[in-house]
């Protein structure tokens, strides 16, 4: 079902980030100010700028996104020029590569783009996870356990659940969407509105509903973060099963795994 | 999929479709059997027992309602309720007459449309199916819950599970599922960054706004001043002016006595002689001149000399009230014979 059902993904995914992203026609007007500049223009600009400014450039689009990237929101490109290229837009290509490469050299993170339509970028760390009994002291972030449970529940029932699934299903781990809770505040907003605008998830009207009903997906971040693979084993150990078992879910889980190991995130889906 | 679908999904539009067609005959027969007067509106007449339009609505909205409430129970493979809603709903649809019965049999087909298409999803997950509730409830063992207590909370909420979860629950869980993250580490500043450029527009913006406010308030007083200067200088003036006149007079020939009531009344203005009345008592009050009673018990002014001035505070000062009336005004012209002012109007000097 999910291969069939992933060429539609894309055309219907455009929707919500049209209506969560908010500024979706704002960016869509910076970007036309900014058009990629081509190889020979990014030639040209080069033999106009020292070594030196682009090597400035670039460790300051690194330090953007390290610091965008505090609170999970993916950086657009068209802030990424205004802020911080500037003037040396025609050479954009050229700093952004640089930038990459520094990115992944000195920090082991991945910088991808997780949206070519709308110039997303996010980053993605590079260094595999030290095996699952991970001897790491620090602090965890019960927000992530939060977030596992719903991109968890949304992959086993096969890539789309409604709303209800995941409220009951957090429910029954004693979050109740409607009340505050203690480590969580407003559950309700954090699900829909923060892991949406990290882009962890989409949450879409379903259409036609009475009363309005809506329904989750992995967001683009999602896709390019988290290891399906790794849930399935998570899940196997769980239910004390073979991984193997929940057949769709392994084969789903196994051909976008060599995508992202790969080829590196989902960019290239 | 399509397999799938078709065998969970089928039979609502087949028994809608029927339906429908079934909803084509009714109206038509009826239309027959009162064919002898106004078709339609007749036909209307006939199905119009608002007791049986707002049964038959009733009954379609308590099927919905019941779809929507039990939709987890329906969605269960075992459960048949979905067929039975059908059927129900076929049975009410051989009485649908109007345009609102025909609506709430279209929600009720949305909605029995959506839990089929739920239905069928689920038998799309070939192998094992994955149970929400099953992962919650080994969700809550990785979470480390306290089932111990169990026993005596389903005693005490009639079965209800319920246990204690400790308070790293969460943390347990997002420690399990680290490794399925590769999430990039976030960078922090070890003292924290420097305060953000917000601060300063907004000041600026403040200072543009305060700033015209404090011309506006300015502007205010300044007009008042002025207002009230004018109109004191022009109290002032006329005062000055009169007293003027006292002088040329009284120097003119200082022996007679000048009338007060001749000097003040204006023949041709009532209002302008009050107004003498008004500015000479100023005259009066600063001691600059002073009034006295004649022979003939008619009072007098005359202006005080400059010298007489300081002498003029030692003597007993009396108020008295003057009133007048423009009744009073007419006889004393009358009795003193007044043919012109004595005290020239400011307009007509202008002039």
């Amino acid at each position: 079902m999910s291969s069939r059902k992933r060429p539609s993904n894309p055309q219907s995914a455009s929707q919500p980030r049209r209506q969560t992203g908010g500024s979706a026609a704002q960016e869509e007007d910076d970007d036309v100010a900014f058009t990629q500049p081509s190889t020979s223009q990014v030639q040209r600009g080069l033999e106009k700028v020292t070594e030196a400014q682009v090597d400035q450039k670039s460790a300051e689009v690194v330090q953007y996104f390290l610091l965008k990237d505090q609170k999970k929101v993916p950086v657009r490109r068209a802030d990424l020029v205004k802020h911080v290229v500037k003037e040396h837009r025609n050479i954009y290509p050229e700093i952004i590569k640089r930038a990459a490469r520094t990115l992944d050299q000195v920090f082991g993170l991945k910088l991808v783009e997780i949206d070519p339509k709308n110039h997303m970028y996010i980053l993605v760390n590079n260094l595999e996870t030290s095996g699952d009994a991970s001897p790491t002291t620090r602090p965890t972030d019960p927000k992530r356990g939060l977030l596992f449970v719903i991109l968890s529940v949304i992959f086993m029932k096969g890539g789309v659940v409604r709303e209800n699934v995941v409220w009951n299903t957090l429910k029954k781990l004693r979050v109740d969407p409607g009340e505050k809770h203690d480590e969580f505040g407003d559950v309700k907003k954090v699900v829909t509105d923060e892991f949406v605008r990290q882009r962890y998830l989409e949450f879409q009207r379903i259409p036609h509903t009475e009363p309005v009903e809506h329904e989750f997906r992995w967001g683009q971040r999602a896709e390019a973060e988290v290891s399906k693979a790794k849930i399935l084993e998570f899940m196997g150990q769980l239910h004390d099963r073979d991984p193997q078992s929940w057949t769709q879910q392994y084969k789903e889980a196994h051909s976008s795994q060599n995508s992202s190991q790969q080829a590196g995130g989902s960019s290239q889906r | 999929m399509k397999r799938a679908r078709g065998g969970g999904d089928d039979e609502a539009p087949r028994q809608n479709g029927s339906a429908a067609r079934r909803k084509g005959d009714p109206p038509h027969s009826d239309g027959v059997d009162a064919g002898s007067d106004f078709g339609p509106a007749d036909l209307q007449d006939a199905d119009n027992d608002p007791g049986l339009r707002r049964e038959i609505r009733s009954k379609y909205r308590d099927l919905i309602s019941s779809v929507q409430q039990n939709r987890e129970d329906m969605l269960s493979p075992s459960n048949n309720r979905l067929t039975e809603v059908l059927e129900e709903a076929n049975k009410l649809f051989k009485d649908v007459r109007q345009a609102r019965e025909a609506a709430l049999d279209a929600q009720l087909l949305v909605v029995a449309t959506d839990l089929g298409k739920e239905k069928a999803t689920q038998l799309f997950s070939e192998g094992t199916a994955f149970d929400p509730s099953a992962f919650a409830e080994h969700l809550l063992s990785v979470m480390g819950i306290n089932r111990l207590e169990d026993e005596e909370d389903e005693q005490q909420n009639g079965g209800a599970v319920d246990g204690y979860l400790p308070q790293d629950a969460w943390h347990r869980v997002a420690r399990r599922a680290e490794c399925c993250f590769r999430t990039a580490p976030s960078f922090h500043y070890m003292f924290g960054s420097f305060h953000a450029e917000p601060p300063p527009p907004k000041q600026r913006t403040e200072r543009q706004r305060k700033a015209p406010s404090k011309d506006a308030k300015r502007i205010m007083p300044t007009q008042l001043k002025k207002m009230d200067e004018s109109h004191q200088e022009a109290t002032e003036k006329e005062v000055e002016r009169i007293l003027g006149y006292l002088k040329s007079y009284y120097q003119d020939d200082p022996t007679s006595p000048i009338s007060y009531y001749e000097f003040v009344i204006d023949p041709n203005s009532f209002s302008r002689t009050v107004e003498n009345i008004f500015h000479t008592s100023f005259l009066i009050r600063d001691g600059l001149a002073r009034l006295y009673l004649d022979n003939a018990k008619l009072p007098c002014i005359a202006p005080v000399e400059e010298g007489e001035v300081e002498a003029g505070v030692s003597c007993s000062r009396k108020q008295c009230i003057l009133s007048i009336s423009p009744k009073t005004w007419k006889e004393l012209i009358d009795a003193l014979d007044i043919k012109d002012t004595m005290i020239q109007p400011l307009n007509t000097q202008n002039e």
